[in-house]
């Protein structure tokens, strides 16, 4: 069977990129605790150093508040964010993925392989992924930004999906990961941390 | 409910996200385009002797399908099959907002309303197009829908237009001002609640549904207070126990493959799952004043195709419903497909007419347009099934069940007839549904309840190298047989325009607004308009000059180019 026909297609915005570009604001007082505690792992900005914590800066900010939900009722687990999703009111979420949506991503330091991302790069085409995730990877809504996301992280989450340790998407990303092999998760993730 | 699918790809896509556009929507620039003229003195309120005698009234449009009954069929002539082909554009409205238009305009005494993508709505000019005001609704910070950020009109009673919005509220606004008067919270928007529908306003209440079919809701249809928005009543499309009768077959008596033993075991175990089992009411109700009665019909099962988590014929997804107009408590239903997982919906509007029995008699009836290519009729007072017409597109291999590898089936997921509102002729005996023929393949996935976001369980995907068209058809109420027959190249969402001139109206994704002869499909009249016709065409009179209305803007889950205009045509 083909891979195309596994592909689980999402999402297609077409205001996408409608919202006009604007300088951060700085965050209120109440904001600013909440994001003390995101910025020992995520960074002040979400742009994290440990490539095992995902970039906040630049990603969807809808993307954020879900997951930030899903964390908090159970969907999504992770033993860092557990604790601290709890403590997150829907007001709170929402100003946090506000914030992080407006922040500039840094580059991610990794050093890509040239052959490994040419073949992510055919992968990402093959498995119609731009059909959701948009071209170059910049997401939309709830379809997250990968772009110049950590290497490490990407790799880890596609694993996560296929072997359904991840399922907070109801499904999707399962029925895409089903048909890539180890090689292509690799491929895919040298691909992705790449693009910025 | 609904899915984006583009022609041009080979294996396509389902499901969609459109969601959280919101902020963007609310910083569209240069809104304020126009400097508003004086509101026309002849704006009347609309008094509810005009709303229930609407099928009678030349003039005016003033229910998104035209009545009560849905009907779309317009009683005035002097556009008709005989001068029809000299019909040219009196103006062209152009809005704010380049996104899809599913907007039945509304007409009073030459005085326009109109929606558009996002919420705006706007009052012009009905014979020269110039705008009186604009309103932009202002979206709350979420807002969760599949399939486009559509509107299909207000309704108006009184001196007051009803609009249901994305963010999922009811807003009442000052007809000749466009000022909010008050808005209410129809359900929550991050569960998975919005609103698209044009609301049906009679006696003071004003009925809308909820879409949401795609994220685990529990439908509705409900009724508010016209004066302050106040609810008056719920009738949840998803009762409690929803296992109704382990039906066999559809309704049309094919065998849909289920395994009822199964599925009774796990009811039996867990019947909990009504609070998220989907049925959204997203197209307007009908309602019959004789019997104060309301109409509609309910959408899909959530999630759409992964059906081993739902037992039961999910009641009352994919059903018509009558419910009373004063309390909105349960009349009757009849369920087209139990247990659903092609998410072949029941969504076309209810139309109220009449059609001959299986005796021959003439009796009222209530029918619907299926996302299975079938017209059903109904028995108006008991819901009984008296007849379904022929299948207006290909069929093939129902019920085949949903497989992780793909499983093809016609129709595809989108019908059939979509949203898209039918028309009739009663003169003629006829109905006329635009129709979409898209090969899919139905693919299921194990899916648990994801908190509000795009619950499908599967995907639905164009097949690679088959043909995608249209079909404009026209069927005989009282015998279900297929009158003729217009294949178009695109698949048609819209709905269609009926006159009493013997004409009938409808548009095409390629830009082509196009008149018919009712009695035999001869194509009379074309007018490209230069971005999809995907809305239904309305007509009225000013000054005893009749026009014909229809929006140019597009479609979003066909991908048919967007716009931004409603154009406006009559005789020279």
């Amino acid at each position: 069977m083909s891979m195309r026909s596994f592909v689980v297609f999402a999402a297609l915005a077409l205001v996408a990129g409608r919202a006009a570009a604007q300088t951060p604001p700085a965050p209120d007082a109440a904001l600013q605790a909440k994001l003390q505690l995101c910025a020992a792992c995520h960074g002040p900005t979400g742009n994290s150093t440990d490539p095992q914590y995902p970039i906040l800066a630049g990603q969807t900010a809808r993307y954020i508040y879900l997951e930030l939900k899903d964390y908090k009722e159970g969907r999504r687990h992770d033993p860092s964010m557990d604790p601290i999703a709890a403590t997150l009111s829907p007001a709170d979420m929402l100003a946090l993925g506000d914030f992080f949506s407006k922040q500039k991503q840094a580059p991610n330091g990794f050093k890509a392989d040239g052959a490994k991302v040419a073949a992510g790069a055919k992968k990402s085409d093959e498995v119609l992924c731009p059909m959701c995730h948009l071209g170059g990877f910049v997401g939309q809504n709830e379809i997250p930004r990968v772009a110049g996301q950590h290497y490490a992280y990407v790799k880890k989450q596609l694993t996560d999906f296929k072997a359904r340790r991840r399922t907070n998407d109801a499904g999707n990303m399962t029925s895409v990961a089903n048909t890539l092999s180890d090689d292509d998760i690799e491929n895919l993730a040298h691909y992705t941390a790449n693009l910025n | 409910m609904v899915h984006r699918l583009k022609f041009a790809h080979v294996a396509v896509a389902s499901a969609l996200a459109l969601s959280a556009v919101a902020a963007g929507a609310q910083e569209i620039s240069g809104a304020a385009t126009t400097t508003a003229k004086p509101m026309s003195n002849a704006l009347v309120p609309i008094t509810g002797a005009m709303l229930s005698g609407a099928d009678g009234d030349a003039k005016n449009w003033i229910h998104s399908n035209g009545n009560y009954s849905n009907t779309r069929y317009y009683p005035g002539a002097q556009i008709n099959t005989g001068n029809v082909a000299k019909m040219k554009p009196a103006f062209v409205f152009q809005t704010a907002v380049l996104e899809s238009m599913e907007t039945s305009p509304i007409v009073i005494n030459g005085v326009m309303f109109l929606t558009t993508s996002f919420n705006h709505v706007y009052a012009i000019d009905a014979v020269t197009g110039e705008e009186f005001w604009h309103y932009k609704h202002k979206m709350g910070p979420i807002t969760t829908f599949c399939c486009g950020p559509n509107n299909r009109g207000v309704a108006v009673e009184g001196g007051t237009l009803f609009m249901g919005t994305l963010d999922a509220k009811l807003v009442a606004l000052d007809a000749k001002t466009g000022k909010l008067l008050w808005e209410t919270q129809i359900a929550d928007p991050d569960k998975g609640y919005s609103e698209t529908m044009a609301p049906v306003v009679v006696d003071g209440k004003v009925l809308i549904g909820t879409n949401g079919g795609e994220y685990g809701i529990r439908g509705f249809v409900k009724a508010f207070d016209a004066k302050d928005g106040k609810l008056l009543w719920t009738f949840y499309t998803i009762p409690e126990k929803s296992e109704g009768v382990w039906a066999k077959n559809d309704l049309t008596g094919r065998d849909m493959h289920r395994d009822i033993d199964a599925e009774k075991a796990a009811y039996a175990k867990d019947s909990s799952f009504f609070q998220t089992l989907g049925g959204g009411v997203w197209m307007a109700p009908a309602v019959d004043l004789k019997t104060k009665t309301v109409f509609f019909v309910v959408g899909n099962p959530s999630p759409d195709l992964y059906g081993a988590i739902r037992p039961g014929d999910n009641l009352y997804t994919d059903s018509m419903v009558a419910v009373d107009l004063d309390k909105g408590t349960y009349k009757w239903h009849s369920q087209y497909i139990a247990h659903d997982v092609w998410d072949l919906d029941a969504v076309s509007p209810v139309i109220l007419t009449q059609a001959k029995d299986a005796s021959g008699k003439m009796v009222d009836v209530a029918i619907h347009g299926g996302k299975t290519g079938h017209v059903y009729v109904h028995a108006r007072d008991t819901g009984k099934l008296i007849r379904f017409s022929e299948a207006m597109v290909p069929q093939e291999n129902m019920w085949v069940l949903p497989t992780k590898t793909g499983a093809r089936m016609l129709p595809g997921a989108n019908g059939g007839v979509e949203w898209s509102p039918m028309a009739i002729n009663p003169k003629l005996r006829m109905a006329y549904a635009a129709n979409l023929h898209q090969p899919m393949t139905y693919h299921v996935e194990e899916a648990a309840y994801p908190g509000g976001k795009l619950w499908l369980g599967g995907a639905f995907k164009t097949i690679p190298g088959e043909e995608q068209s249209g079909r404009l058809v026209a069927v005989n109420l009282d015998s279900g047989k297929v009158a003729w027959t217009v294949k178009t190249p695109q698949p048609l969402i819209g709905g269609v325009l009926a006159t009493s001139g013997d004409l009938v109206f409808n548009g095409e994704a390629n830009g082509w607004f196009k008149a018919f002869d009712a009695r035999n499909g001869k194509e009379l009249w074309k007018y490209y308009c230069g971005a999809g016709v995907n809305a239904p065409a309305v007509s009225y009179m000013v000054n005893g000059k009749q026009y014909v209305a229809v929006a140019a803007g597009g479609n979003n889950q066909i991908d048919a180019k967007r716009g931004n205009s409603v154009f406006v045509f009559a005789m020279p």
